[in-house]
């Protein structure tokens, strides 16, 4: 099997200052990649960088579709763009950075169907309706705007509206944090279903290591923008072989 | 098939002075196909250590892990992953699942990795879990909220619902009362008859003359001090 992304030897620099250096990652159809470290070690750069928020300074980032394969730096910027609202999905920490507060909830839905050319009013009808329910909104709210939802709802809303279109990759930057214990367990249960039924394959940032080790399948640890460990998710969490992961793992409060 | 050459595990805690522990040094063992392994000895000298060996959650310095003629290689994680999937099963003495995740879908997890019929897949979760008498009233809970032994026989459900060639158990019947430690001691002996080969800590004399497993003392191939 070829992996759907893989990220070779990526720098992006702010000036001098290192955002992330000598990055790598491979991620297999259907695999969850989990990036963890403490804030500022480069992890949200990271995951810009690699998902077209962000343009990095050199590296590499291969993205298989199945009939090819696409060197994300080196195509064209419409191309770009097209795959951003197809094949790739970016969920924000604060769902109203991807979210259109003065649209309704169908209307966020479905601009991404409109944006690969679908008109049939009936057919996205239906399509949002399907997803409300996948991702438990009511039906009756389909017409509401999102200002007059609660946080865990406005968050389901945006993996609702990012995955209706079946894109193959998903980043997500922190999804559950800001949200209380009691939703960030539905939007984990959420996660972990979509994945399973829809063969989703996702870049997942977090400085949550109890969420990464209940969604992700390999881990990466960052510290001052380069990776110092990388590997098996619970492998690297049971058994830490860098003094820095070490210290990560023994820090959590045990519950 | 499990077998495990000439491994050297050791723990460094960096953080601790660096201190180092050697916990293996040349341990060899291995478990054929419709038999299984008891590993005896008191607690810290590394009987979970080869459980999480075998299973790649631990590292390990030299030797090599082979399963079903698979390596345990952590160069290619991929590879481990897979191996979870098809071969090794692992039943922990801990439940660790997404809070508010009802009973009957943990227990169906495993199973839906490689079945799709979700139907048939709920049916073989609702027979193992009526085996191991477990409440219909409870399937639709989540297992957070139940009784330890309630737990820990949900965490043998999900671990035994699907037939691994290979089989670690980390002491599945240490909060069981006696009848329910014979219906799951009773699980794992079909499993063995159906040819997996089996490695496990049991706390008590009782399960592993009821298994009737071959005793391995950890104490004489340990290193831990």
């Amino acid at each position: 099997m070829q992996p759907i992304l893989s990220v070779h030897n990526l720098n992006k620099y702010y000036g001098n200052q290192v955002g992330c250096k000598n990055m790598n990652l491979t991620l297999y159809p259907g695999e969850v990649v989990g990036v963890v470290g403490e804030s500022g070690s480069g992890k949200t750069t990271f995951i810009n960088s690699i998902s077209g928020n962000l343009i990095p300074d050199s590296g590499k980032i291969l993205i298989e579709t199945g009939n090819e394969t696409i060197d994300f730096l080196e195509i064209s910027e419409s191309l770009k763009r097209l795959l951003i609202r197809t094949e790739l999905a970016f969920v924000h920490q604060n769902p109203r950075d991807g979210l259109r507060l003065d649209v309704s909830a169908g209307g966020n839905i479905s601009e991404r169907l409109m944006s690969i050319g679908q008109r049939n009013y009936g057919n996205i009808r239906q399509t949002i309706f399907k997803w409300l329910d996948k991702v438990e909104i009511d039906k009756s709210r389909v017409d509401d705007f999102p200002r007059t939802f609660s946080g865990g709802m406005l968050q389901r809303l945006q993996i609702a509206k990012n995955l209706v279109t079946s894109p193959k990759i998903i980043f997500m930057d922190e999804p559950t944090g800001g949200l209380d214990v009691s939703v960030q367990a539905k939007i984990l249960d959420l996660l972990r279903k979509l994945v399973r039924e829809l063969n989703l394959s996702v870049v997942i940032v977090s400085h949550d290591l109890a969420v990464i080790r209940l969604l992700a399948d390999k881990i990466i640890v960052m510290k001052n923008g380069e990776a110092v460990e990388s590997g098996l998710c619970d492998q690297v969490l049971d058994d830490p072989q860098h003094s820095y992961t070490q210290l990560l793992v023994s820090s959590v409060l045990q519950v | 098939m499990i077998e495990l050459n000439k491994i050297t595990k050791k723990f460094t805690l960096h953080n601790q002075g660096k201190t180092n522990i050697l916990v293996f040094n040349n341990l060899n063992l291995k478990i054929n196909p419709g038999e299984i392994v008891a590993l005896t000895g008191p607690s810290g000298v590394g009987k979970s250590s080869i459980l999480k060996m075998i299973y790649g959650n631990y590292v390990f310095q030299s030797g090599q892990i082979k399963v079903n003629d698979h390596d345990i290689d952590h160069t290619y994680p991929r590879n481990i992953i897979e191996l979870r999937k098809n071969i090794i099963g692992y039943v922990s003495q801990f439940l660790r699942v997404i809070p508010r995740v009802p009973t009957i879908e943990i227990v169906m997890e495993p199973l839906l990795e490689i079945n799709s019929d979700q139907d048939e897949v709920r049916e073989k979760a609702e027979k193992i879990l009526l085996k191991l008498n477990i409440d219909k009233n409870l399937w639709n809970l989540s297992p957070l909220t139940f009784s330890g032994g309630e737990q820990q026989r949900v965490n043998v459900a999900r671990g035994l619902i699907r037939n691994y060639p290979c089989l670690l158990l980390d002491e599945p019947t240490a909060s069981l009362d006696s009848v329910n430690k014979d219906i799951v001691l009773n699980l794992i002996n079909e499993k063995k008859d159906s040819g997996s080969s089996i490695i496990g800590i049991f706390h008590d004399e009782y399960s592993r003359k009821y298994l009737n497993a071959r005793e391995i003392d950890i104490t004489k191939i340990s290193d831990a001090k």
